[in-house]
Formats: structure tokens, sequence, C-alpha cells
């Protein structure tokens, strides 16, 4: 409890467990106020109830994300934002995704359309701040297109090349900090149905490394770590190797 | 799914709901499921749903006046530690490992090592919220009978999604310890009565590979909170036992290699030390599925707790066919019960001496081990515990437990465990 401040962060998606636990880790570490949106009001007074008892304030906002619509700008107008992070994001059946074109279009727009407007009308507040860091979960799945999960780490990639171009357009404003969190197997409800391996790390770890990434301002951040160095194998696999696995 | 022993895993449907809006409590029948710390078939159910509360693991609601603490029933007693150790606050008692979730910790009404002061883990939660299989739910106090009836209901009487605990200050995270050697049960018995008055925690670990004059010898660990050192939660776990060991790992050599090399850790009768609350209160804690040096075969836990009044005959009994059986394990534990009353209608504590100990599976010999315990344990009048259970008979379960008719019925008719077939079959 250093720094007397209170970090102020707004969380898109905030009900995710990885948020969860990226929250968790930065309000050990400071005090905070955080701005929690999502779409189910009382999941979200949930987890303002867990932070506000970690000594963070919290102030929710329900909304539909995915809502062109949606009046972010004067959501987010009245401060100074220390952090955006952008956290939604799904993983359902691929095959029954892409037999049905409307599914498709769906999670394309969960985990790509949506983000991406999100992030647009952000990255216009950092602007105007000069200051400040716009976070957003990717996903070693962006790395390589392999055929466990194409769809969502093709959203994933086009996700990581957006951030890209903004960290470029913001080169010059050193105080602006765009950062890719990139978690590899992790332990949440979003992979519930998929068989736990050793690779799979548990969202409290992921989150507080995440937090950590953050805080240094990292441009991108594998969570743990160690998914860089076998992210750099997977994607140096020739295809005739990579095509032999079920990866 | 396999419960902590490994012994008898089963495939069935899991429901991992995040969210209190996403338990569906039918149709049935249906077993919550915590961390899966329990040895026996008591949090499984082969022919149902089982529904995976680890991802409930919010904190509600603190006061950090009185230390009263509101928390879904899926979060973990680790994560209550990571939360209050920092704040001056420790759980009111706690189990032999952290990786336990609140709503377990209550449906087996655990014990620790304050039991002659605490009492239970049910002692110190005055509420809790039940989700029953018609989906009502129903907040239960203290001097509610569904209260005590889910208090070690072993998950029978409804979901938990809830509960409201106690914790007690602290002002550091350090404990300071003494170990006492022991030759035998009656010096253990003796040491017991002594460390009530002034030692808030005590326990005593057995070399169960000991035999004749050395039978019943043992440490005698007692600990007080410190009054200086910092308020340090334990850090996470480092090591971990990531692949099962070969069956040959463990045999009685290896056993009693490691039993008497512990009893002898230490010169003179006594020695001091200053521990944190991890290794003293978790010490497995820190090797992340250690259950798997039993290798796939898995291994038993076997507990029980003997009256007061038949002293230490029951227990020297036992300890005789342990050693005399060559199957010891590494970590057998001796503790007497205060008389607290027990809180639920199936609280396994009660005044007395309460043995546990690990079995590697070996097949027939440790069943046939386990049978002569049994007899030992009847003859002595002993009660044994269903979260360490896998074999104990119907009658036993009967003769344990004399409040189980009442229990029966608070029973939700949508809830049944593995466990619960076996004991009405
Ligand atoms: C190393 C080790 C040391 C231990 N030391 C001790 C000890 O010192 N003292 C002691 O008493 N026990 C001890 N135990 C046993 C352990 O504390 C208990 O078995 C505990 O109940 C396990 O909790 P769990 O969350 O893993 O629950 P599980 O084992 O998954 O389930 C236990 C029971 O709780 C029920 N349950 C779980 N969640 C809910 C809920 N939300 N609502 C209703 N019912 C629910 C289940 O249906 C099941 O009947 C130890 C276990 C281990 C592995
Ligand atoms: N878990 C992994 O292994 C893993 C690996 C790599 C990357 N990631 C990424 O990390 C981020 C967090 O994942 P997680 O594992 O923490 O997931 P999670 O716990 O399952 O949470 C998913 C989040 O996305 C929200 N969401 C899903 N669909 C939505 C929709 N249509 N509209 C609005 N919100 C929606 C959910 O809101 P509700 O609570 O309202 O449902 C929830 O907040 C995601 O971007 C994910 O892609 C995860």
């Amino acid at each position: 409890m250093s720094d007397p401040t209170p970090y102020r962060a707004a969380v898109f998606g905030a009900t995710s467990a990885i948020a969860t636990e990226t929250l968790r880790a930065l309000v050990a570490e400071r005090p905070a106020e955080l701005l929690l949106v999502g779409r189910n009001p009382e999941r979200l007074e949930t987890l303002a109830a867990d932070l506000r008892a970690r000594g963070a304030e919290c102030e929710v906002h329900a909304t539909d994300l995915l809502n062109p619509d949606a009046p972010w700008a004067s959501i987010l107008s009245g401060g100074d934002w220390d952090l955006f992070l952008i956290a939604h994001g799904s993983l359902p059946d691929q095959q029954a995704t892409l037999d049905d074109p409307h599914a498709t279009g769906r999670e394309i727009d969960v985990n790509l359309i949506s983000p991406v407007r999100i992030a647009a009308t952000c990255a216009r507040i950092l602007e105007k701040q000069q200051r400040g860091t716009l976070a957003v979960f990717g996903s070693v799945a962006g790395d390589r297109g392999r055929q466990s999960n194409y769809l969502y780490g093709a959203t994933k990639a086009a996700l990581e090349t957006f951030l890209a171009g903004l960290r470029h357009r913001f080169a010059e404003h050193p105080e602006v900090k765009i950062t890719l969190l990139k978690p590899g197997l992790t332990d949440t409800p979003m992979t519930a149905d998929i068989e736990k391996g050793p690779l799979f790390s548990p969202a409290s770890k992921v989150g507080a490394d995440a937090w950590s990434a953050v805080r240094k301002g990292k441009s991108t951040a594998y969570l743990p770590g160690w998914w860089r160095y076998v992210m750099f194998v997977i994607r140096h696999l020739p295809d005739f190797v990579l095509h032999k696995t079920k990866l | 799914m396999h419960s902590w022993g490994r012994v008898a895993p089963v495939t069935t449907q899991v429901d991992t709901p995040a969210w209190a809006d996403r338990i569906h409590p039918a149709p049935g029948p249906v077993l919550a499921y915590g961390l899966g710390r329990s040895y026996g078939d008591s949090c499984l159910l082969g022919e149902g749903r089982m529904i995976e509360t680890r991802f409930l693991d919010r904190i509600l609601d603190f006061d950090p006046a009185s230390g009263l603490l509101r928390a879904e029933a899926g979060i973990s007693l680790d994560a209550i530690l990571r939360f209050c150790v920092p704040r001056g606050w420790f759980l009111p008692t706690t189990p032999g490992t952290r990786q336990v979730t609140l709503g377990g910790a209550i449906a087996n009404d655990v014990h620790g090592k304050n039991h002659h002061r605490a009492g239970c883990f049910g002692n110190h939660t005055p509420r809790f919220e039940l989700l029953r299989s018609d989906g009502s739910r129903q907040v239960v106090g203290e001097g509610d009978p569904r209260h005590a009836a889910t208090i070690g209901g072993l998950g029978l009487t409804g979901i938990i999604t809830w509960a409201e605990l106690q914790l007690v200050p602290i002002r550091s995270a350090m404990l300071d310890v003494e170990l006492v050697r022991f030759r035998g049960l009656d010096e253990f018995l003796e040491l017991s009565r002594d460390s009530e008055e002034f030692w808030e925690h005590t326990v005593a670990w057995i070399d169960c590979a000991a035999s004749g004059r050395d039978l019943g010898r043992g440490i005698f660990i007692r600990g007080n909170w410190s009054a200086h050192g910092e308020l340090a939660p334990h850090k996470p776990p480092g090591a971990s036992v990531p692949v099962d060991f070969p069956d040959f790992a463990l045999n009685r050599f290896t056993i009693g290699a490691f039993n008497t090399l512990y009893y002898r850790r230490f010169f003179g009768r006594t020695n001091s030390l200053q521990q944190h609350y991890a290794p003293f209160f978790h010490p497995l804690d820190s090797i992340q599925g250690w259950s798997r040096i039993y290798g796939k075969r898995g291994f038993y836990q076997y507990q029980v707790v003997t009256p007061a009044e038949a002293g230490a005959e029951p227990m020297r009994e036992m300890l005789r066919l342990i050693s005399e059986s060559g199957q010891g394990s590494f970590l057998a534990v001796l503790k007497t019960f205060g008389d607290k009353p027990s809180p639920g209608m199936l609280s396994f504590p009660s005044p007395g001496i309460t043995l546990a100990l690990d079995f590697a599976n070996q097949g027939n010999a440790t069943l046939a081990l386990f049978d002569r315990l049994d007899e030992a344990a009847r003859a002595g009048d002993a009660r044994f515990y269903p979260a360490k259970d896998s074999r104990m008979s119907r009658a036993d379960f009967e003769r344990s437990y004399p409040r189980l008719d009442e229990f029966r019925s608070h029973v939700d008719p949508g809830m049944t465990s593995d466990f619960w077939k076996r004991m009405n079959r």
C-alpha cells in the first residue's frame, strides 16, 4: 500500500475468471477504483463484493458488450484512467459453430469485433490523456492456426495485429502502453470441459502474471512466461510435422 | 473424477458452475464436490451428476472489526488464508491441508490441532445458505435443525451456496512450537493432558513401524501463536509430484527407515522452534499431488476415535496390529479430542483419542489388516470417519452415529453419494 492515489481501471468482461484474478492481484497490491463492465448485473455485483472485501472501490455497469451503439464514451467519461482491460471471450465447440453461419458470426463478434470497438474508444481516451494502459486478452491460440481451435485462434490473431497497430500509433507517446496478454491453457470455466493436463495453469497464477505484465508496461506477455518457448516451438514446426499432430 | 485416495475413480457427469445462478440441483441425483480431498467415496457419485464448486470462490462480505467472513462455498481454505492472514485473521480451525473448500469443510465438519479448544469447523459457521433439489434456497443458522444436519452432513442435505465463517485474530503468521519425544501411549496421554491448558494446538506423530518396547513411540507437537513475526501468508506450492510412483517405491523398508529417521530428527527429549503456519498445519501442501507417491493403485486412510473412558488400551491394540502387519505409513497421527460438543448430527469428533493413518493399497493384505483393525476398534467402541473411509460397514456406520435417524429426515431426496448408497444397501 505504498501508493496512496487509487489506481483507476475499467474492465470489460470483468466476470471472466482470469480478469477476476488479475484484479485480485492488483487490489492486493494497491488501492484501486474499479469500473466493472459486463453483461450480467448479478454476477458483476458478486464480483464487486469480492473486490470490495479486498479493499477496492467498485462500480458496476451492466450492458451488452456486443452492441455497436453502446455509449462507451459516456460510460467512460469523467475520469483519468490508469487501465482499460478487455477480457471477454468465448470458446465454444468449433465444429458446431462453423456449421452455423450465425453462430460463426457471433463468435467473431465476441472475440474480435466487440473488443476492437471497445479498444478503439479506449484508444481515443488514452490519446486525450496522453497516458494510461490498454491491456487486452489475446491467446497463445493466435500464434498458429491449428485444427483444434482455428476459428478462435484466427480472432485472437487478428486482435494481436490490431493491437500491434495501435502500439505503433502510440509509439510517440511513451506514457501510453498497449499490452497484449496471452494466456496459455488456463483452468477456468472457459476450459471446464477440456481434460486437464500438466500444461494447465491455475487462473490465480495467470491473473497474477497478467497484473505484473500490466504494471511493468509490457507490450506482449505470455502467461505464464514459459508459454513463449512452447509457442516458439509450435510456430516453427514445419507443416508436415504439425499436420501429424492433434494439436 | 476421483477422491484423494485414488482407489476407485468414477466416470460421471460433472457440472462446474462458476456462478450461483448456474447451480442446477435438479434433475437428480446430484452431489456437491469440493476439491475432492476426502479419501473415500463420500464425495463421489458414479451414477448421477456431480456439481463441482471450486469456481464459486468469491468473498461476499468481510467485517474487519469482528472477523466475520461470508463467502461462496467453493472458496478454498488456501484462498481464505491468503486473504485473511495479511489482515491479522486466521481460520478458527484447520484440517491438515488448505486445499479444501469451505463447503467441504462444513460437510465433513472437519477438525484440527486445536480441537480441544475450538471444537470443530462447524462450531464457527453461524449461518449458511442451502440450495435444495426442489430449487428452494434456505438460509439456516445456529439452532436450526437443518444447520445441525448439514454440518457433517456429507453433502446430502442440499448444496451449500455460501457460508459465514468466524475467523480468529492473530498477531503473527508464526507459531512457537515445541516437539517432545514420547516412548509410548501412556506418555502421549500424559503429554496431552498437560498440554491442554497452555497449548492451543496439539498433535502427535506416531512411529507405527515400531514394535515391542518401542510400540507407540512418537513425537508430540504443540504450538501457540507467536506474538512476534510478520503477517505473511503462505507461498504458492513449488514442487509437484507429476507422475504416479511405481508400486515398489513404498515398502516396509522405506517406511520403516523414514519413520526411524523422523523419530530421531532431533537430539534430547524436546526441541523448540518458531514455525510458519504453513509447515505447522499443512506440511504436505508444499508438494502438489503428493498422494501420487502411492502409485496408481492409490491408498487408503483409516481414522477412528476411541472414547476417552476407554483410555489407551484400544489404541495400543490397534498399533500392535499395524506394526505386526508391517504395513506402516508415513502419516500416522494421534490426537486427543476435547469435550466441546460437536455441532453436527453426524460430526465425527467426540471426546477421546483419534488415530489417522494412511496405507498404500496393497490389495488383500491391506484389506485384511483393516478387518483386524475394525474388530479392535469395535471392541473399543470406536467411531469411524466417513471422510476417510471407503469400506466401513453399514452396521459400523449406524453404531458410530447415534443421531443417524434424526439426520435421515433432513436428507434431500435429490441428493446421494456412493458412500450413502453403500450405507443404505
Ligand atoms: C492431506 C490431508 C489432510 C487432512 N487432514 C484432515 C484433518 O486434519 N481433519 C479433518 O477433519 N479432515 C482432514 N482431511 C479431510 C478433508 O479435510 C475433508 O475430507 C474435507 O471435507 C475435504 O473438503 P473438499 O472441499 O475437498 O470436499 P470433497 O472431498 O470434495 O467433499 C467432501 C464432502 O463435502 C460435500 N460438499 C462439498 N462441497 C459442498 C457444498 N458446497 N455443499 C454441500 N456439500 C458439499 C461433498 O458432497 C462431500 O460429501 C484431510 C485430507 C487430506 C487430503
Ligand atoms: N482459459 C483459457 O485457457 C484461456 C487461454 C487463452 C486466452 N484466454 C482468454 O482470456 C480471456 C478470459 O478468459 P477466461 O478463461 O477467464 O474466461 P471465462 O472465465 O469463461 O470468462 C469469459 C468472459 O467472457 C464473457 N462473455 C462471454 N461471452 C460473452 C458475450 N457474448 N457477451 C458478453 N460477454 C461475454 C463472460 O461473461 P459472463 O460472465 O456474463 O458469462 C466472461 O466475463 C478471454 O479473452 C479468453 O479468450 C483464455
